[in-house]
């Protein structure tokens, strides 16, 4: 039970706050429009879903941070300097 | 410190995280630092003058070099060309070893920006292992692994953290670069005993250690969680996981501070260096 579907899946609830709101509202729902199979959508609904909510925050501040500091955040987005 | 616990003590290293605010102050310290971690990605584009102060740099100290972008714990194989960076950095500037973490970093064409913990179960564990594979052929050697901090349980997961971790780093059969902050807050986020997590651990595989800070946070719904975020001091309860460890890992072991900001004077990084040498010291000499 897992793929890259749902890497995929994650990664867009980390980093879109629209669509971390969405899923939160109709968690199965949203899961299984994004193509996740059964047991992806169920270990979804049943997720800490405070945590995602705190992960999303904290990776959004990160990218922030490493923007208005010229850092790091070239490395994730393979961005030249 | 007992005659004992110093020669034991004298076989494992010290070291702080390279960055450009802390320069200064390690190259007027390397007679108390043995080595240096440096950010891989940060020389991927370095100028050619860059890359030979690094290079001259390491004649004087040991130099490793720390990886942050592969994204290494994934179903997703690793792209070549960013184990070729690596490949090549490592030639350039003679770094003695390199690490990454067990993290994905990115997914379905998106970039998260940040290390995210994967869904802990046997997909992952096989994927992680193909690609530590992978990046062992390409680059001539495998990297140590980290333990990654996250505010989340990772969905989907099916093996606890320590399992998870063990099953990738024994099956892979490749170092554990245990971060002991990262350690503390995953336990006391989720409710485990971080000593009792630590012992669950492969700690024959530790070859590294990170030390670092961080604070508390509030959540949604009144939670609470502690985020490893580099800024603050190191705190008491991963000076005595160190110790802990140094008590049941007999083997040589590199220590290195992490520190992303707020710096604070480079003295005070010495006294914390000081304080794991201690730490460390103590658990060798309860050991014997």
């Amino acid at each position: 039970m897992s793929s890259p579907a749902l890497e995929g899946f994650l990664a867009r609830l980390y980093t879109d706050e629209s669509s971390l709101a969405e899923f939160l509202r109709r968690p199965a729902e949203i899961a299984r429009a994004a193509g996740l199979n059964d047991a992806e959508v169920l270990a979804l609904e049943g997720a800490d879903h405070v945590g995602l909510v705190m992960a999303a925050r904290s990776f959004r501040a990160k990218r922030r941070r490493r923007r208005n500091h010229c850092g790091l955040f070239w490395l994730f987005s393979g961005r030249k300097r | 410190m007992t005659g004992a616990a110093a020669a034991v003590e004298s076989r494992d290293r010290f070291g702080l995280g390279w960055r450009p605010e802390l320069a200064a102050g390690i190259l007027a310290h390397l007679a108390q630092i043995d080595l240096i971690e440096v950010i891989a990605e940060e020389y991927f584009d370095a100028p050619r003058r860059d890359l030979r102060a690094l290079q001259t740099l390491a004649a004087q100290v040991g130099i490793v070099l720390h990886g942050v972008s592969l994204g290494l714990a994934s179903t997703v194989p690793v792209e070549p060309r960013r184990l070729d960076r690596i490949a090549r950095l490592i030639d350039a500037t003679g770094a003695e070893s390199w690490s990454e973490h067990l993290a994905f970093v990115r997914g379905g064409g998106i970039e998260i920006g940040h290390l995210a913990a994967p869904p802990r179960n046997e997909a992952l564990v096989e994927g992680a292992c193909r690609n530590l594979e992978r990046a062992a052929q390409i680059v001539g050697c495998a990297p140590q692994v980290e333990n990654i901090a996250t505010l989340v349980v990772p969905p989907a997961s099916r093996l606890d953290e320590a399992d998870w971790i063990a099953r990738i780093v024994c099956g892979a059969g490749v170092g554990l670069l245990l971060d002991l902050h990262n350690l503390y807050a995953n336990a006391v986020n989720f409710g485990d005993d971080p000593h009792s997590l630590l012992c669950r651990l492969p700690l024959e595989r530790v070859k590294v250690v990170h030390l670092s800070g961080g604070r508390w946070i509030d959540g949604p719904d009144g939670a609470r969680r502690l985020l490893d975020d580099h800024l603050h001091d190191i705190p008491p309860e991963v000076f005595a996981l160190l110790s802990e460890l140094g008590r049941l890992a007999p083997q040589p072991v590199t220590i290195v501070i992490e520190r992303d900001g707020r710096f604070p004077p480079i003295a005070r990084l010495l006294e914390q260096l000081d304080i794991a040498r201690a730490a460390l010291a103590a658990g060798r000499a309860a050991a014997t």
